[in-house]
């Protein structure tokens, strides 16, 4: 049942590619999840080695701000 | 909280929703599950009203034709795949290099509900899929709790998934970034737990298997 259902989906993937938008989109959508992770891990790593908020910005391609607003929150363990 | 069985149960649950294309877990798979124990009280009192494994999937797959639970889709490592990355390589060198309690926490900093929604994902591949089984559990739980025992098993399970069925659920569990997180495994706005029209579609009385399930566990408290 499992592997059917499982071939079943790997078939219609590979038959539709990402010329379907359907599924193109939801790839894009499952990237962009692994990139949010993947920034906010480089983001924490960099703050605990004493990065500063501007030295971060610059390597991501953004302004301080920017990356300010979105990590410099009291939840993710940068800063009190 | 949840005995052996009951654990089981969510196991197996879990492999259901995934052997159908379903890239969440829901009330529904937790029926498929419970049949999938045949050892189970759960599965004895389904069986009891004519629903079988077989007849349980087929009736999922008629939902998803109606659209009240989504058609199968593909998986993050598929939709990776197609695009080249291969997820699990991705999460073991992350893994490696910053060690799993901080990728957890980059995963739960990533996910959260920002305010003014800046760069915010409802999910991510490196977490598992979203579950919408809390109000089922919570629902045994309570039950469990009325009737005096530390420990929720296959009965109460069941008992949660019926009363769960036949109550709507709170209204933070509709508000915009629940909404977005349902919509992004392709659930429709307003589900809420496609277990009662699944068991409804059987050919069972929701009443009735609530009234059945609290005289069982009743019977074996005496």
């Amino acid at each position: 049942m499992r592997e059917a259902a499982s071939s079943e989906v790997t078939r219609v993937a590979a038959a539709t590619s990402s010329q379907d938008p359907e599924v193109g989109l939801a790839a894009v959508a499952a990237l962009r999840g692994l990139v949010e992770v993947l920034e906010a891990v480089q983001v924490e790593h960099a703050r605990a080695n004493g990065w500063s908020w501007q030295a971060i910005a610059a390597r991501l391609g953004v302004t301080k701000q920017a990356v300010h607003q979105k990590y410099a929150g009291r939840r993710f363990g940068f800063r009190r | 909280m949840l005995d052996e069985q009951t654990r089981r149960i969510l196991e197996l649950a879990r492999d259901e929703a995934e052997a159908f294309g379903h890239r969440y877990l829901g009330p529904e798979h937790v029926v498929l599950g419970m049949l999938r124990d045949p050892t189970g009280g759960a599965a004895r009192l389904l069986r009891a009203r004519g629903v079988d494994l077989d007849a349980a999937r087929a009736a999922l797959r008629r939902l998803a034709e109606q659209g009240i639970v989504p058609a199968p889709r593909p998986s993050d490592a598929e939709l990776l795949g197609m695009l080249g990355i291969d997820l699990e390589t991705v999460r073991r060198n992350a893994e490696q290099a910053f060690g799993a309690v901080a990728l957890g926490r980059a995963i739960r900093e990533a996910t959260r509900a920002r305010r003014g929604g800046v760069g915010r994902v409802p999910r991510t591949p490196l977490r598992g899929p979203p579950v919408f089984t809390v109000q089922a559990l919570y629902h045994a739980g309570e039950h469990a709790k009325a009737k005096g025992r530390g420990q929720v098993n296959a009965e109460l399970l069941l008992l949660g998934v019926v009363t769960d069925a036949r109550s709507p659920w709170p209204r933070c569990m509709s508000n915009r970034w629940n909404r977005q997180l349902r919509t992004s495994v392709g659930l429709p706005a307003g589900y809420q737990g496609a277990a009662g029209p699944l068991l409804v579609a059987l050919g069972v009385d929701l009443d009735e298997l609530g009234d059945a399930v609290a005289l069982e566990l009743a019977g074996a408290e005496r």
